[in-house]
């Protein structure tokens, strides 16, 4: 892959739909230019403030809601109106809705957008049950034990005690997400607990969308279920951020670990 | 209420927000934007028989705002954006101090403002709203390739504008400041 090819599928890249053995050419090739890295930093730096101005905007949607839900009242009165004086034809509007059911449950299926990547899903479904509905499993919350397991799952280096902000390592295990062997780790600040998982880096990149920047390295993150997830990778390792709260806090939680995270 | 009522506003009211998000910043006058976001409820609701339940009803929203907007005639849009500097909860001063960079708001606004229809469409969609590519190609009944130029071009006209000092933002500035001197 070369710059060019780089310039023409950063949308996709930063998008999180490139397919993975492009992502992984893409990935391959930040890692040896400099100046793409560099530019694909700076985009992702202003998108990052845009993103923040924007949405610190006031948008009162009460009146317009207001507006949509009377709208909605008069709506149905007319329907109901019609509905009573509509002749009973009822067995053409029973099969022409089957036909458009049909196609529109194919056609849904060919245009589906894109779903949350695997290995995502199964971060935010593990941190869902294991941390907030406290799931019981075989939690490590000695040191020297985190250690031995984080060395079995590939991750050589010292998971860090505590992160930023107050943040310090509570507990942790092996888990698997997606087919592959994660440590799980889980940092607490006493009143909120985010899930830290840590893997060998290998060929298979994290693809999701790009939505940060930090410490040299690219955050992504994506929504699963009601969890918000962000990921980003080091030089030996791939780490996932999985937390219940907004989006915003698992791009914050993103960047403790791997301000923390020295490779 | 009908309970295809109740499942129209449990499912669609709650996006109402980001649409008038767009919507504010594809046509200049706060009471257009509200009219096109209920315009956009309104073809939405006669339409929601057609709707599948579970598919991404928040990108079949967008892409009805868009067909209301363009069939508007795209009706005062583009115009240059007047960037309030004293709307409640916004600080253009915001992160100045930790010199973080493109710090001012007002510069990065009147960035996004000054591209064109078609660009600033693609990069509020991409950036500030999350949609995928291949979701904008469906919103905007285009060709993905037709929305990855654009949002090329987008960023890097964003990022030239950026590059340079604006006097269109002092201008809006100075604008903003008449106004409320004259409502004052």
């Amino acid at each position: 892959m070369n710059c060019s090819d780089i310039s023409e599928l950063a949308p996709l890249y930063v998008a999180g739909e490139l397919d993975a053995a492009r992502a992984a050419g893409f990935d391959a090739h930040l890692k040896t230019c400099s100046s793409c890295f560099r530019e694909l930093e700076a985009q992702a730096k202003l998108e990052a403030r845009l993103r923040e101005i924007v949405l610190a905007q006031e948008v009162d949607a009460a009146r317009v809601n207001r507006r949509i839900r009377e709208m909605l009242a008069k709506e149905s009165l007319v329907e109901a109106v019609k509905r009573l004086e509509r002749p009973r034809r009822r067995w053409i509007a029973a099969t022409a809705g089957i036909a458009a059911a049909f196609f529109l449950l194919v056609a849904g299926y060919l245009l589906l957008p894109g779903r949350v990547s695997p290995v995502y899903a199964d971060a935010a479904e593990d941190h869902q049950s294991e941390v907030i509905d406290r799931a019981p499993r075989r939690w490590q919350t000695d040191p020297a034990e985190i250690a031995a397991r984080a060395r079995k799952v590939g991750v050589d280096i010292t998971v860090p005690a505590a992160l930023g902000s107050g943040f310090r390592l509570e507990r942790a295990k092996i888990c698997q997400l997606d087919g592959r062997l994660y440590l799980h780790a889980v940092y607490t600040d006493g009143t909120h607990e985010f899930s830290l998982f840590l893997r060998a880096r290998d060929q298979e990149g994290l693809n999701a969308a790009v939505r940060g920047f930090s410490n040299g390295r690219l955050l992504r993150a994506c929504a699963s279920g009601k969890e918000h997830v962000a990921s980003f990778s080091t030089a030996r390792l791939s780490a996932i951020v999985a937390t219940g709260e907004p989006a915003a806090a698992s791009l914050a939680y993103a960047k403790l670990a791997s301000a923390a995270i020295q490779d | 209420m009908t309970s295809r009522q109740a499942e129209f506003e449990r499912d669609a009211l709650p996006h109402s927000r980001s649409l008038l998000r767009v919507a504010r910043r594809l046509v200049s006058d706060p009471a257009m934007a509200e009219d096109l976001v209920q315009e956009t409820y309104l073809r939405a609701w006669r339409s929601f028989d057609q709707f599948q339940t579970g598919t991404n009803i928040r990108a079949w929203l967008f892409r009805i705002l868009f067909n209301a907007f363009y069939a508007q005639g795209r009706q005062s849009s583009a115009a240059p954006m007047i960037v309030s500097l004293d709307a409640p909860g916004f600080d253009p001063g915001a992160n100045r101090q930790a010199g973080l960079p493109y710090a001012d708001a007002a510069e990065v606004l009147a960035a996004l403002d000054a591209l064109s229809d078609e660009h600033r469409t693609v990069i509020l969609l991409a950036v500030v709203e999350g949609f995928t590519c291949r979701e904008l190609a469906d919103i905007l009944s285009l060709p993905i390739g037709t929305v990855m130029s654009r949002l090329s071009r987008g960023r890097q006209a964003m990022r030239d504008r950026l590059a340079a000092p604006s006097p269109k933002v002092f201008q809006a500035r100075a604008s903003a400041g008449r106004a409320q001197r004259e409502l004052g």
